[in-house]
């Protein structure tokens, strides 16, 4: 039955081509980028960062900054061009028909304004209508969101708010004007797994409701799964692959988009059934990228003379299914084999007997003091407020095992690391590692504790001196515990250095010349600089690319098979949790709420908690059937924690219990053992948490 | 069966300082036929259509070749446009039915919805063409049966037993008045899954009913 009407695209790019001027000259960041946006569909843009994302989607509405033009091509917008109009027409535009969402809602936001005055005004300036029409009209804009409360947080500031509230905010303000296209920039990536799971589902409801076309860039494969219609894979700044969302997951045709599929984890693969397989090299910055060439042949693995000496067309492989590849047809990604020494072989894990945990944490409380407001505190008598960051954990890690800890942002993870590596001074409780009592800050410490322990940090660029070499920093360990006597420093530094693959002319480099993954090898080698028992990892891959990503994971488990290292890995990714943990402990306000072997975590029986957050995860397969159930609000405050169970606020599956879950909201759940290793801190009986369905079932 | 659901939401609009050969461009590439006027906010100030695009002959004639280019790109969606208040619009809560009427009343191939005067989509006659063809089942395979009976109560309701007797299941209907004879009502049933001689013969057993005609559709 034909109930749509043939309708041209609402946007069409074609062979557009993007340069910036720098002092080197002109550097063409993108070119022959073409696609089109149907009405209501979403054309997702993927791949890792500097091949040109945001830059073609500021192209489409002329925000490229003072030095970037747009030097080729069209972009045609409901048949219009848009390519060499005026600025003033562009903003009218803008205005009236495109909007945009970007990743940071805090940068969309004016801090110092009321959200009510910062909705209303772009109805009362683009259309002129009564600024109390223009506040109600808000108001239902905001509820359209799923905004809880909306008529009240008209009247607050944007820091009143949290993250996805305000990404909520920025994306009833776009959608205020009715647009025919919405361009979102990375619109989740900012926020937690759980509220991008709501922000996901509420980007797919506008999509039906407004008959919107959306222009989604992001990095995630996952999210790309869950929300688009159709994909553009962007390597180097050029469109190297598009087509449906089941085509290029299914069966994806020029090298890089394979190679992009075997460097993410899914959520159904193991430590010990799986490999993560980087993409060998990185992406070449705009200026040195391959002449006349194909663009991707330097990092692919079916290079020939022809890749080396003629530029492949974006051609049709199949109806709607495009790539820039000479070879397409040939290659069959299901026959690929790694490269030799792309990734290490790994030695076996030597399985050991049972032995005494290398770290025993009892009953361990982080709590941090806060000022109260009344007037009585500032005589020192007023009562004393705490926020309970880690408020009763115990946990046991054995030797040469990885521990991943997962959770919400705010659950008390990064408290956990800090007050195990002594960076915070734990208020109650006991920690203890090789039988040593930790419960103590780092200054307090003796020397051979803080060389045992060591820590692999989130940002690295942030965790690095700019001002000293990179030899320099790794040896300032090695010459502070004596690691090797100091007339081998050197060598040292270069054998570490070869460790995570990097070789010894990066000595004498500054961070700032270095990538960002080759930083986190840094920050790698610097942490097993000293030999450590156990290192602490805080999100070490979340600020990187994926195929990044691949390689530091790979190298992570390398070192830690070789040195036997134990290792606290914390990361919000559900599923590079499971690739990399041998146990799985998840947190929610301070405390752990499920603790187990990894497999035991990712099947029934769940804890609710754990359930919601692996029902959140976005898979990178359209094809896996995934439990819908999203969590209600933002974590509650960890200074006046709910009573009971922490997590009955929210929790999807309270009412399974008799009486709606009155126990969960006056007693403390008991721990229920699955299995001697497995438990979970939950009132409702296992035989029932037993019946529930696994999250993902793949198809 | 409401404007606000089959009309085309976003649709293609200019200001009305456009020049009226971008304009036609925009036509041709868009495959539209219609494009309504608007301003500040997307409020709306007119209309141009294809006919719109027509200069009049006698208009032509009494331009020279040389002067055509220069009449021709001075002219602006404005000078061509059918003025706000003459542009017969609707608002998103009407019928489909409704609309249908108003287009055919005025003879007008489109309708711009507004909602106050924000102009949020545009139904056309295309629209109701589609509504009809799915209306009565266009493009699904199955039986049609044009049955004729009288313009009384209860008549349909005995086709429908009918054919709900033999446990069969009716996807698409609809009547209208039988043509030049306004005390019958011809009926079209389509029915899935059923042989076309077993349908016929349930149908043509209906006392008072004509079975016009029957059919296998795909």
């Amino acid at each position: 039955m034909t109930t749509h009407r043939m309708q041209s695209p609402v946007l069409k790019l074609e062979d557009v081509a993007i340069s910036y001027e720098t002092r080197y000259g002109d550097i063409e960041a993108v070119r022959s980028v073409s696609f089109e946006v149907p009405r209501a569909t979403t054309f997702g843009i993927v791949g890792e960062s500097g091949c040109g994302k945001s830059t073609v989607a500021f192209g489409i509405v002329d925000f490229l900054g003072a030095n970037g033009k747009i030097v080729g091509g069209s972009i045609k917008f409901q048949g219009r061009e848009l390519v060499g109009r005026s600025q003033a027409e562009l903003r009218k535009l803008r205005g009236d028909q495109i909007s945009m969402v970007y990743q940071d809602p805090m940068q969309a936001l004016n801090p110092s304004v009321r959200i009510g005055e910062q909705l209303a005004e772009v109805l009362t300036v683009h259309r002129g209508i009564s600024k109390d029409e223009a506040w109600q009209k808000s108001i239902d804009m905001l509820q359209r969101v799923y905004m809880p409360d909306a008529a009240n947080v008209m009247g607050r500031y944007p820091h009143q708010i949290s993250g996805g509230q305000q990404q909520r905010v920025v994306i009833a303000m776009a959608l205020l004007n009715n647009p025919a296209l919405l361009i979102m920039d990375e619109p989740t990536t900012a926020l937690d797994v759980t509220v991008e799971a709501a922000v996901l589902d509420l980007i797919e409801d506008l999509k039906r409701d407004f008959e919107t076309a959306i222009v989604y860039i992001t990095h995630n494969l996952g999210v790309v799964a869950r929300v688009c219609n159709y994909v553009g894979v962007m390597y180097a700044g050029e469109m190297v692959e598009t087509a449906a969302i089941e085509d290029v997951y299914g069966k994806p045709q020029h090298p890089y988009t394979q190679g992009l599929m075997r460097c993410v984890p899914k959520l159904g693969t193991t430590k010990e059934s799986s490999r993560l397989y980087p993409i060998r090299g990185r992406v070449p910055a705009p200026k040195d990228r391959p002449k006349g060439a194909c663009i991707f042949a330097p990092r692919c693995d079916y290079v020939t003379d022809k890749c080396q000496n003629e530029r492949p067309l974006l051609r049709e492989i199949r109806p709607k299914h495009s790539a820039r590849c000479f070879y397409s047809e040939q290659i069959d990604a299901g026959t690929w084999q790694p490269p030799k020494g792309l990734v290490p072989e790994l030695a076996s894990e030597v399985e050991q007997e049972r032995q005494e945990p290398i770290l025993q944490i009892k009953g361990l409380k982080t709590y941090y003091e806060q000022e109260s407001k009344s007037m009585l505190s500032l005589v020192g008598m007023g009562e004393k407020q705490y926020v309970k960051a880690v408020d009763g954990i115990s946990l046991q890690v054995p030797p040469g095992k990885t521990l991943g800890v997962v959770g919400e942002s705010g659950c008390g993870k990064s408290t956990l690391a800090k007050t195990i590596i002594g960076l915070e001074t734990p208020s109650n409780g006991s920690a203890e590692f090789l039988g040593f009592d930790i419960a103590q800050g780092v200054s307090e410490r003796d020397q051979q504790l803080i060389q045992e322990l060591q820590m692999v940090f989130q940002n690295p660029d942030s965790t690095m001196n700019p001002s000293y070499s990179v030899g320099h920093q790794i040896s300032r360990p090695l010459q502070r515990f004596k690691t090797v006597p100091s007339n081998q420093v050197r060598e040292e530094v270069i054998r570490l250095l070869h460790a995570v693959r990097l070789d010894g002319s990066y000595y004498d480099r500054l961070p700032r010349q270095l990538s960002g993954g080759e930083k986190q090898r840094v920050g790698i080698a610097r942490a097993f600089a000293s030999r450590p028992d156990l290192v602490l990892c805080d999100e070490p891959v979340s600020a990187l690319d994926v195929s990044v990503q691949a390689a530091v994971l790979n190298l992570l488990l390398e070192i830690q098979r070789e040195h036997g290292t134990t290792m606290l890995f914390i990361a919000h990714d559900l599923s590079v949790v499971r690739f990399f943990s041998d146990y799985v402990a998840v947190m929610y306000l301070g405390h752990i709420v499920e603790m187990g072997p990894a497999e035991a975590i990712y099947a029934p029986p769940y804890h609710p908690y754990t359930e919601a957050l692996l029902s959140a995860v976005p898979i990178p397969d359209p094809t896996v059937a995934q439990k819908h159930i999203r969590l209600e609000g933002t974590v509650p405050s960890a200074m006046h924690p709910p009573s009971g169970c922490t997590f009955h606020t929210r929790c999807p599956r309270r009412a399974m219990l008799p009486d709606g879950g009155k126990i969960c909201e006056t007693q403390e759940p008991p721990w229920r053992y699955n299995t001697e290793e497995h438990r979970i801190y939950c009132h409702i009986p296992l035989e029932e948490l037993r019946e529930m369905e696994p999250v993902v079932t793949t198809g | 069966m409401f404007v606000k659901d089959y009309m085309t939401r976003h649709p293609v609009m200019i200001d009305p300082t456009m020049s009226i050969v971008e304009a036609q461009g925009i036509m041709s590439e868009t495959r539209v036929r219609h494009l309504p006027v608007v301003e500040g906010g997307k409020r709306l100030v007119g209309l141009i259509t294809r006919e719109r695009m027509r200069i009049p002959p006698t208009e032509l004639a009494s331009l020279n070749v040389w002067e055509i280019t220069r009449f021709l790109s001075n002219l602006t969606a404005k000078d061509l446009m059918i003025k706000g208040e003459n542009v017969i619009t609707i608002n998103p809560g009407a019928t489909l039915e409704e609309a249908a009427t108003v287009m055919v009343e005025q003879r007008i191939g489109c309708l711009p919805v507004l909602e106050e005067d924000i102009v949020i989509g545009i139904i056309t006659e295309i629209d109701m063409l589609i509504q009809l063809a799915a209306l009565l089942g266009g493009g699904v395979p199955g039986v049609r049966a044009t049955v004729r009976m009288p313009n009384k109560k209860g008549e349909v309701a005995k086709a429908v037993s009918a054919i709900a007797a033999q446990g069969w299941g009716i996807y698409a209907s609809g009547g209208v008045f039988a043509p030049k004879n306004p005390d019958f009502w011809d009926c079209v049933i389509k029915v899935r899954d059923v042989p076309k001689e077993k349908l016929a013969e349930v149908l043509s057993g209906i006392e008072g009913q004509e079975l016009l005609d029957v059919r296998e559709v795909s």
